[in-house]
């Protein structure tokens, strides 16, 4: 078996082992939804994200091909969302204050979440919600790092520059959505995309945590093998929390394999875009009567 | 060999795009008991995102019109099950099993769509339907990790806090 047959082999393996085992009975957290199904593939829709990817995690995979080094290029494939820690410190009175300012849940009358209007995400929330297409393309000084969600990508400087000083104060270049990323190569398999100068509009993820404008949000992409890719996302921010560094999110990634294969269907053929025409109209005629603010007793008397 | 490939790989992006699309929805203004509608006729179509609705009309029992909105998935994860942007057009008749809104409101999120030809769209669960996970170190990205942060919110009927 040549090379490149026994990649696929190994792909093909690993792919039909994952499928088996989402296949499987649901796990206990969704034992108690309302329809018992018998259709393999529909048994994964009500399932747990974390659920999924501890079980794709406990998969007997044969070994992939070992990493290329220093090199991400292409798309990779995850689950929809990261997953979010649950430990996120105890915040300083100014960030508890932003965090009850921010109302999550994007289809309630209540909320405030950005996303309810198709604002970009930004950084640090462009990593860890609706993140489960993501690509890599590497030019000489830079690379780029794209979302499939809405289609965004962003730069990440390679070649020793600094960013600026004292963003978002007087004396400093204003904040931005994406803020200013440098990265740098631990080891030959490790992508490390250190970002500051993130606009405080942005919140962290999609439950409301909120940074401050002097963040530090830290990224680090490791290739563990040609097909995998573990991605923790860690935040510093000694205005808003009291450590002075956790993770917030972590993902894990496949790589795209039919990527290479022009004979395979082209992936990612589904545009997921937030376009705010249909987003008003699914507020006004879904959202609204529906009403989630009263089912859940959070209606603003 | 290659030939082969094209199924698992199709498994792999429904496996993706079942992860990311079920993740926007709270389902608590939903009832957890289906109601089952026979021969409506549908009157309008959004394909789109957030989530595609499918509006139509039907009879109630006193013979009044009724006028219903009702929610499926975002188009790239409705897509998987089949449905495509015309495979549903305004005055088709077809059956629709939706979890209505508890408020009384003639709306409510779909379970399953089954055409004349006998075609069925989705599996006849409520979607957006599952538990926050704020006892383990991590929890889903989905609409319920709101329920996690202090101060949180339910979203969901099965959450727990």
């Amino acid at each position: 078996m040549g090379e490149r047959s026994s990649k696929t082999f190994q792909f093909c393996a690993v792919i039909i082992a994952t499928a088996a085992l989402l296949a499987l009975p649901r796990t206990s957290s969704a034992q108690n939804a309302p329809s018992a199904n018998t259709n393999p593939r529909v048994t994964l829709q009500p399932g747990s994200d974390a659920a999924r990817q501890r079980g794709a995690q406990a998969a007997p995979e044969k070994p992939s091909a070992p990493a290329p080094p220093r090199d991400l290029s292409g798309m990779w494939t995850g689950p929809g969302e990261a997953l979010l820690s649950n430990r996120i410190p105890p915040m300083t009175p100014a960030g508890k204050a932003k965090l009850d300012a921010n109302i999550p849940d994007p289809f309630s009358a209540s909320s405030n979440d950005p996303w309810k209007t198709c604002d970009p995400f930004g950084m640090p929330r462009s990593v860890n919600n609706q993140s489960g297409q993501l690509g890599f393309a590497q030019m000489p000084g830079r690379i780029i790092i794209m979302s499939g969600f809405s289609r965004t990508w962003r730069e990440v400087w390679m070649d020793g520059r600094k960013p600026p000083k004292n963003i978002g104060h007087e004396d400093g270049p204003s904040g931005m959505y994406n803020g200013y990323s440098v990265g740098h190569w631990e080891g030959d398999n490790t992508l490390v995309v250190e970002t500051v100068g993130m606009d405080e509009k942005t919140w962290m993820d999609r439950r409301g945590y909120p940074h401050s404008v002097d963040a530090k949000v830290t990224e680090r992409y490791t290739r563990t093998d040609y097909d995998h890719l573990s991605m923790t996302e860690t935040v510093d921010d000694p205005a808003y929390y009291t450590q002075p560094s956790f993770i917030l999110a972590k993902l894990d990634y496949s790589f795209v394999r039919n990527q290479e294969d022009k004979n395979a269907p082209i992936p990612f053929t589904n545009e997921t875009l937030c376009i705010p025409s249909q987003a008003t109209e699914y507020l006004n005629m879904m959202s609204a009567p529906a009403d989630i603010d009263s089912a859940t007793g959070q209606k603003k008397k | 060999m290659k030939a082969k490939l094209t199924p698992v790989v199709l498994v792999l992006a429904i496996v993706a795009f079942a992860g990311l699309a079920f993740a926007h929805h709270g389902s608590a203004s939903y009832s957890m008991q289906p109601t089952t509608f026979k021969n409506v006729t549908v009157t309008k179509v959004n394909w789109g995102n957030p989530h595609t609705l499918l509006m139509f009309d039907v009879k109630d029992d006193k013979g009044n019109l009724q006028h219903w909105v009702s929610e499926a998935n975002a188009a790239s994860a409705i897509s998987a099950s089949g449905w495509t942007k015309t495979a549903i057009k305004p005055g088709d008749t077809l059956s629709v099993v939706l979890y209505a809104a508890k408020n009384g409101q003639t709306v409510g999120r779909v379970g399953k769509v089954v055409l004349s030809d006998g075609r069925e769209f989705g599996d006849g669960s409520l979607i957006g339907d599952r538990p926050s996970e704020c006892d383990q170190d991590f929890t889903t990205g989905g609409n319920e990790s709101a329920a996690c942060r202090p101060g949180g919110r339910i979203t969901n009927n099965l959450e727990k806090k």
